[in-house]
């Protein structure tokens, strides 16, 4: 900054070196974009710019597309044809497998959230400690939320099989006759989430984890003091602490969980008798394979509605909780 | 251990009931150890054994199970061969699975070298700079991370086709060169670099971009190294999108490309398994060679990649 230092006038020569300022129109808007300031926020401008830039272009303008292009009949190859207002919305009111698919997503969520949440608890309970033998099984937990979802879901599909599957194999040897699990409409999407269970189970665990290590010791060394059980420290101390960092992976698997697609791609295409067609599947096969973008835009409005509902009530809940 | 080599009779002066006790404790604590390990680490372990056999010995060993089931009794990496179009039945059915992970990588080394870049600058700006309004550009970042991803998919694919972007390596790298979760948790680490730093540089006559490089970037590296973690991760395992962003089969992504060789070729499971160890173990071998920084990364973050 010392370049913009005012020239010393005590020095005569300083006087002559530098001109008047012109009355030319131009270098006088010239001379103002070039304050100091006015130059600073200029180049501090830059710096978000392309954030800017991609999130206006690739997440805002689509959204504004799709609330267009849901009130229009609509296909990638023949553009806009007919305004058609509010009639695709009446017709998903309409829509029994609208209606199925939400269904379907709704069990799916609510299978999956509870025991994930229960299940990821309880591990980060037990593996919390800080031995060389847990931080092992601790990676071992963890190992499913790097493998990619259509990798996990192609060996789970091997595994479910019914004739060759590794599962049926092992439940042999208990002597378990063979079971069908993705071609059975009442096992498919229960099978579904087990597997996505399995996958992102790490994923919580080490969230709810990080809150464990942030709860003071404080208070538990106080409750033992108070003579307290362990059961009682948990019931009392633990998890009223720990009730906002559940909160948020409740709210962020419900979202997750709510846009559930590879596993139904790659595994059950949405069968049987559109047993595991989630919603965001749905959405694809109207918009890719029969070719009718204007409706699948306005199924993809309503699902980011109700999921922008759920995420307002996350909100709330982060703003009404006391901080410990 | 210690204490037993330095006193060799001291193990004997413990009351037997104690050690009993404590080993018991410790042995259904390893079981349990062992039962998660089993569970976690079994479909995987089945993947990467069985890409090492040679298909019918995977089918002959299932019933009944035994170690068999999983142990190949002739290891082979013929599988491989064939994904590569090495051997004679790789090249009868034209596969050359190289050119897919190819492909992965060079689109996930420029989303992440993009996205660092961006984010970076980004970050800076929220963390430190002083702007007009800057929380209203807050606000407008902080608001994309409440757009469901996977659901406004078929709006992001009319943008993109709108765009010219369809079809080619562009549409799979622009879209994702910012994102609004690596600006904010990289705002959080910078945050943390003492402010003195900069003044300290901004007297010494550093412009703002030379602050960035010399003072935010060499301070900020084990927060960049997880954000660029956990994008390698997001963008290698990327499907959906790949999925309908690309026709042209030579520039598909390696997700894309095993999940259709899968579903039109449900038989060969020996290249099925060595396709999907493709797909999955440099992300997991990344994973566990960076594994302290890539939970802290999850952890303060909430981000899954």
């Amino acid at each position: 900054m010392q370049r913009y230092r005012l020239p010393d006038y005590r020095n005569g020569q300083a006087m002559t070196t530098i001109p008047l300022p012109s009355t030319n129109k131009i270098t006088t808007i010239l001379t103002q974009l070039w304050r100091p300031k006015t130059r600073y926020y200029l180049i501090a401008s830059l710096f978000i710019l392309p954030a800017i830039i991609n999130f206006s272009v690739f997440r805002y303008l689509p959204i504004i597309a799709a609330a267009r292009s849901s009130l229009w009949q609509y296909s990638l190859l023949g553009g806009y044809r007919d305004f058609i207002g509010l009639q695709h919305y009446a017709n998903m009111m309409e829509d029994p497998y609208f209606w199925k698919s939400m269904n379907v997503t709704a069990m799916f969520v609510i299978m999956k959230v509870p025991l994930q949440v229960f299940l990821s608890l309880m591990l980060a309970i037990l593996l919390q400690k800080e031995t060389r033998s847990s931080a092992i099984v601790r990676s071992a937990v963890f190992t499913p939320v790097v493998t990619s979802v259509v990798v996990v879901s192609i060996i789970w599909a091997m595994m479910y099989h019914s004739q060759l599957g590794l599962i049926n194999s092992i439940l042999s040897m208990f002597g378990i006759p063979r079971q069908t699990f993705l071609t059975d409409p009442n096992r498919a999407l229960p099978a579904l989430t087990a597997m996505m269970v399995w996958k992102d189970l790490g994923f919580s665990m080490i969230i709810i984890m990080a809150g464990l290590k942030g709860i003071p010791t404080v208070y538990r060394e106080a409750a033992i003091v108070d003579g307290a059980g362990p059961w009682q420290i948990m019931l009392h101390i633990t998890l009223p602490l720990l009730k906002r960092v559940l909160m948020f992976v409740v709210v962020t698997q419900t979202i997750f969980s709510f846009q559930n697609f590879v596993p139904v791609y790659v595994m059950t295409k949405g069968g049987p008798i559109d047993s595991t067609k989630v919603i965001v599947y749905y959405i694809y096969q109207f918009g890719f394979l029969f070719q009718d973008m204007g409706y699948a835009s306005a199924m993809s409005i309503v699902t980011l509605m109700i999921l922008l509902v759920v995420s307002m009530i996350q909100m709330r809940i982060f703003r009404s909780d006391v901080e410990y | 251990m210690q204490s037993a080599k330095t006193h060799p009779n001291a193990i004997y002066k413990r009351p037997a009931q104690l050690i009993l006790r404590k080993l018991g404790i410790s042995v259904s604590e390893y079981f349990i150890y062992g039962v998660l390990v089993l569970i976690f680490l079994t479909p995987l372990v089945w993947m990467v054994l069985g890409s090492l056999r040679e298909e019918k010995e995977i089918f002959a060993n299932l019933y009944p199970f035994s170690i068999h089931t999983f142990l190949p009794i002739k290891w082979t990496l013929k599988t491989y061969l064939d994904l590569f179009g090495i051997s004679e039945e790789g090249v009868k059915y034209g596969l050359h699975f190289q050119r897919f992970m190819a492909n992965s990588l060079l689109v996930s080394v420029a989303v992440v070298s993009s996205s660092l870049v961006f984010n970076t600058m980004g970050a800076y700006f929220f963390a430190r700079l002083d702007f007009p309004f800057k929380n209203v550009l807050l606000i407008f970042v902080v608001a994309t991370m409440l757009i469901p991803f996977q659901a406004t998919i078929v709006p992001l694919y009319i943008v993109v086709s709108k765009l010219g972007l369809r079809d080619s390596f562009w549409g799979l790298i622009i879209p994702w060169f910012a994102s609004p979760f690596v600006i904010f948790a990289l705002a959080q680490f910078i945050k943390e670099i003492p402010k003195e730093l900069d003044e300290a540089a901004t007297i010494d006559g550093a412009s703002l971009l030379g602050i960035l490089r010399h003072v935010i970037i060499p301070n900020a590296i084990p927060g960049i190294i997880t954000m660029a973690l956990l994008e390698f991760q997001f963008i290698w395992n990327l499907f959906y999108w790949p999925l309908i962003v690309i026709n042209d089969p030579d520039l598909q992504m390696i997700q894309v490309a095993i999940a259709n060789q899968t579903t039109q070729t449900q038989v060969y499971w020996g290249r099925t398994f060595a396709g999907s160890s493709l797909a999955s173990l440099p992300v997991i071998a990344l994973f566990l060679a960076l594994q302290k920084w890539y939970i802290q990364g999850v952890a303060t973050t909430g981000l899954k990649g």
